[in-house]
């Protein structure tokens, strides 16, 4: 089987350009060395919080940053593109298994959703169960309830800091559910257990005995894997009143359930996903990469395809790497890193909370997402880089980390399928053909 | 202001006072011990772990090798608890002087310590991952030691037989009535509030802050050179036995298995200040290179976590400056104050070594006695440390042991060092502190290979959930262990530790964004101003 597009990494960016292909006719494969980082995150689709003050409306924000940015990832793609990749996003949960499990929000402004530790974070858009915990404007006061029985989570702390953060008036609690098992139990299978109506009645009946008129309820957010708006709207429409939920420490349910809806679209689509192969290198000939080599358990195989995108990941997916001689490059193609500090200069900063010199490192591109070399052209044209592979962002600092993924991961499929259609206008497909 | 009688002050929290403070406590003295921050948070708490053998003096230093021949065999019987029985191995990596190892082995008989050469293929089977090019091997029973576990047994022993432990108390003032020292002020460093201890005796045991205090008493000329050494955890036992390089003490040449680590040391450089302790690029690197002529890949290998530690190394002024600290005698120094200053009540002791902790400590109450024209014996060669009383040393794996037959009862915590729940909320009640930090050290909650990643904020839920402190101050807590993690991650971050910081990041800043919650760090040390200063790189 040949491929016309190979999409290396499976999280937000991988996965929503894989989709994006596959819908337009292209044949997808999609290859990760293991489960992408939708995992980790809360499942929000922060496009920008902070810049570095609190931002309100991100569309606005997002012009401004491209303009004084021109190295950060939106200034690629542009702020339009990023309300395009939003909406297509509500698309496709809409179009999901789990709708009616929905996304909503937009660029006009920042939800403040509470974390785990109870700071509002602003994000532009969130599942539906996130949305009730909104902390702009005070809005009706907050039981926050915990589930003892999951450490990842602690509701007594995040309701003192929600009050002191907005002044919203909040309080914990802690249930202890019936629940099978060991003593320790993470979001995932609590996520399990609360499918079971027995055990919703269970905290329905607990929370019913303390909730005062006018509370909104804050859960972890563990509300159900397999039909997560059946089990939120069933604890809404019976404890009577609106109920939130907040990730919690990964693994993240709500991350699981975006997984889910971005595989299930692949599928779908007719494009495919292998998870457990290792990129290890190029096949490389002059500007154009034929294919790539590929580690698959102890044996080495070429995968060839029209085009590549690289959506591996920053550092904390593996996707760049740093050795101990600060050689930086990136894990699948060994292409360089730029903004890594040089020999003499410091990295990393003494305080934490300092914006860290390498925390910006990462793949430079150009305006059509291909990777740029020492010498800044293009190392190959048919490949695209997408997510937090590309270097210029602090997403974890700036709260942009999803709205970056989802931008460029749709944009590298728009490049790619606008390159082919161009390319194939006498003969379709004729280019992508493997040899 | 608090005001309090003692017989003994003893100033300083690493293992000499605290060995001090234990000492005191047996001979039925009534005894404060005082230390500026946490236990064994100076130079006790920054070394590699290692419980000397005495195989690294007996060429330049018999005297020393000597004391650690015995000292190693007294505490592995009273701080078992404390000791895992590693064992240890004298290796010749290519282009080491090969007849150094027959002066090594006279130097073994005349110190008697025990050692056997084994073959290289022996050496190696015992520890498949050392270089394959070493062309001797020489076993000696060194061992590795939990400081935190041993300092605060001897704490808590002490408290036992009624002495008083005041940490976060920095020495202000020492008092004196005319030629008599009679104790000290204090300045409780979390609230401010000032203590006056009145003692009958005050011994200084404050390491590589010694000159410091013995000034306040009016003391002056005493010179502690501060020897730096930086050390690197390494995310695994690389090795499970104690390797030493077989040369003349030098850089990097010891690697310790320690818990589910294993530590890398040290360097040797003169510092200008106990507290200005910057770890360099250059020093990470040398360390790293030096790490891989005993275990080839070591570089390859995850950095956890990497530290400087002072060594209190007692000089007199008139023998003049030397460049390399490790020139001065590693024995101990004991200052009588009568003799040299006029000055009664009042004893110093630093230099030494963590091996002979219990020697100094019994040399100093020694001296005590004597002033006092006593007679009480030391009985610390003889009487278990809390929790040693069994005498069975630490084993690696007792407590996945323990903890798999709570599995369906408790929570786990911390899952790199198998902290549960129970434990952790103990042991936060015992301390009543908002330093999750101090928990840290006495729990290892957090040195893992996530550094923390996951627990701390669990860590910092269950202290606000059991001690009712509010949000802000918990969130406090979260943000102090995350500035005093990074402290020792920042300059050995490459590789997986480099991945697994971001995650960190991802958790910390992403998902919880703990740098926009109100924190209130009232009542947690402030940083050592020193550590947050941007360090060149080369």
């Amino acid at each position: 089987m040949s491929y016309d597009v190979i999409v290396v990494g499976t999280g937000v960016a991988g996965l929503a350009a894989a989709v994006r292909l596959a819908e337009d006719g292209a044949r997808v494969l999609v290859l990760a060395k293991g489960i992408g980082a939708t995992h980790l995150t809360g499942a929000t689709v922060d496009v920008l919080g902070y810049d570095p003050e609190r931002v309100e409306a991100p569309g606005d924000a997002l012009g401004r940053l491209v303009a004084a940015q021109p190295g950060h990832p939106y200034a690629r793609v542009g702020a339009e593109a990023v309300g395009e990749a939003l909406a297509w996003l509500r698309a496709q949960v809409a179009a999901s298994p789990f709708a009616p499990y929905a996304y909503e929000g937009g660029l006009e402004r920042n939800h403040l959703l509470p974390t785990a530790v109870g700071a509002p974070k602003p994000t532009a858009m969130a599942p539906r169960t996130m949305l009730a915990g909104d902390l702009r404007a005070g809005g009706a006061p907050i039981c926050i309830a915990g589930i003892r029985r999951l450490k990842d989570f602690h509701p007594l702390l995040c309701a003192e800091n929600i009050a002191a953060a907005t002044g919203t008036e909040a309080r914990g609690v802690e249930l202890d559910l019936p629940l099978t098992g060991r003593a320790d139990e993470n979001a995932q299978g609590l996520a399990r257990q609360l499918e079971d109506p027995v055990v919703r009645g269970a905290l329905v009946q607990q929370l019913a005995n303390t909730l005062r008129v006018g509370e909104r309820v804050g859960l972890p957010a563990v509300l159900g894997l397999g039909d997560p708006h059946a089990v939120w709207s069933d604890l809404e429409h019976r404890l009577g009143r609106p109920v939130f939920e907040i990730p919690t420490l990964p693994p993240s349910v709500p991350g699981m359930r975006l997984y889910t809806i971005l595989r299930a679209a692949l599928r779908r689509a007719g494009g495919r996903q292998v998870i457990g192969p290792e990129v290890v290198g190029p096949v490389a000939a002059g500007a154009r990469l034929e294919g790539l080599r590929v580690r698959v358990g102890k044996r080495e195989e070429v995968r060839r395809a029209g085009h590549v995108v690289l959506a591996t990941g920053g550092f904390a997916s593996g996707g760049l790497q740093l050795d101990s001689r600060w050689r930086a490059r990136d894990a699948a193609l060994g292409l360089p890193l730029a903004g890594v500090p040089e020999p003499g200069e410091l990295r990393f900063t003494p305080r934490y909370f300092e914006d860290q010199p390498m925390a910006r490192a990462g793949i430079a591109v150009d305006d059509e997402l291909r990777p740029l070399g020492a010498d800044g052209e293009p190392s190959y044209e048919n490949v695209r880089v997408a997510g937090a592979s590309i270097a210029g962002a602090a997403p974890w600092k700036e709260k942009s980390g999803e709205g970056i993924s989802l931008a460029t991961g749709l944009r590298a499929a728009g490049l790619i399928l606008h390159a082919t259609r161009t390319a194939a206008a006498p003969a379709a497909g004729a280019t992508m053909e493997a040899p | 202001m608090t005001t309090l009688q003692a017989d003994v002050l003893v100033i300083g929290g690493g293992a000499t006072g605290a060995g001090v403070a234990w000492d005191c406590a047996l001979r039925g003295y009534d005894t404060v011990l005082v230390d500026r921050r946490d236990l064994a948070e100076g130079t006790s708490g920054r070394f590699h772990g290692l419980l000397h053998s005495g195989g690294r003096y007996v060429v330049k230093d018999p005297d020393a090798a000597v004391e650690c021949v015995e000292e190693n065999a007294i505490v592995r019987r009273v701080a078992a608890d404390a000791v895992e029985d590693t064992g240890g191995l004298f290796v010749s990596t290519p282009g080491d002087d090969l007849a150094y190892g027959d002066r090594f082995l006279e130097g073994c008989r005349a110190s008697h310590l025990p050692v056997e050469e084994i073959g290289v293929a022996e050496a190696l089977r015992r520890e498949p991952l050392l270089n394959p090019g070493i062309t001797r091997a020489f076993v000696v029973p060194d061992a590795s030691v939990d400081v935190w576990k041993l300092v605060w047994a001897l704490a808590d022993g002490a408290a036992a037989h009624g002495a008083r432990v005041l940490t976060y108390h920095r020495v202000v003032g020492i008092r004196r009535d005319g030629d008599e020292v009679c104790g000290a002020r204090l300045r409780n460093e979390l609230s401010g509030e000032e203590v006056d201890v009145e003692a009958a005796f005050t011994i200084n045991a404050s390491g590589a802050w010694a000159a410091e205090v013995a000034e306040m008493a009016g003391c002056e000329g005493i010179h502690v050179a501060p020897g730096k050494g930086i050390m690197i955890a390494m995310n695994h036992r690389l090795v499970n036995t104690v390797v030493n390089r077989l040369v003349m003490p030098a850089d990097g040449d010891i690697l310790v298995p320690i818990r589910t680590v294993s530590v890398i040391g040290t360097t040797d450089i003169r510092s200008r200040h106990a507290d200005e302790l910057p770890v360099t690029q250059e020093e990470v690197d040398q360390m790293l290179d030096d790490g891989d002529r005993l275990v080839p890949g070591l570089r390859s290998a995850r950095a956890l976590r990497v530290w400087a530690g002072v060594r209190p190394l007692f000089e007199d002024k008139k023998t003049g400056e030397t460049d390399s600290t490790r020139d001065v005698s590693r024995s101990h120094a004991m200052l009588d104050h009568l003799e040299r200053d006029g000055l009664r009540r009042f004893l110093t002791i630093t230099g030494g070594k963590l091996t002979t902790y219990r020697l100094m400590a019994k040399d100093i109450v020694d001296a005590m006695v004597r002033q006092r024209g006593e007679a009480r014996p030391c009985r610390t060669a003889e009487t278990p440390l809390p929790g040693s009383e069994e005498g069975r040393p630490y084993r690696l794996g007792v407590r996945l042991r323990a903890r798999e037959d709570e599995l369906r009862s408790e929570q786990i915590i911390c899952e790199c060092e198998l902290v549960g729940r129970r434990r952790l909320e103990d042991a936060m009640r015992r301390r009543g502190t908002a330093n999750l930090d101090d928990i840290r050290r006495n729990l290892r909650l957090g040195m893992g290979p996530c550094q923390g990643g996951f627990c701390m904020y669990r860590a910092a839920g269950i202290l606000h959930g059991i001690g009712r402190m509010d949000g802000p101050r918990a969130t406090g807590s979260l943000r102090h262990f995350l500035q005093e993690r990074w402290k020792g991650m920042w300059p050995v971050l490459y590789g997986d530790q480099l991945r697994q910081a971001r995650l960190d990041d991802w958790i910390f800043q992403g998902l919880l964004d703990v740098e926009h919650v109100p924190a209130d760090t009232n009542g947690l040390p402030a940083p050592v101003d020193a550590e947050l200063e941007a360090t060149p790189l080369l």
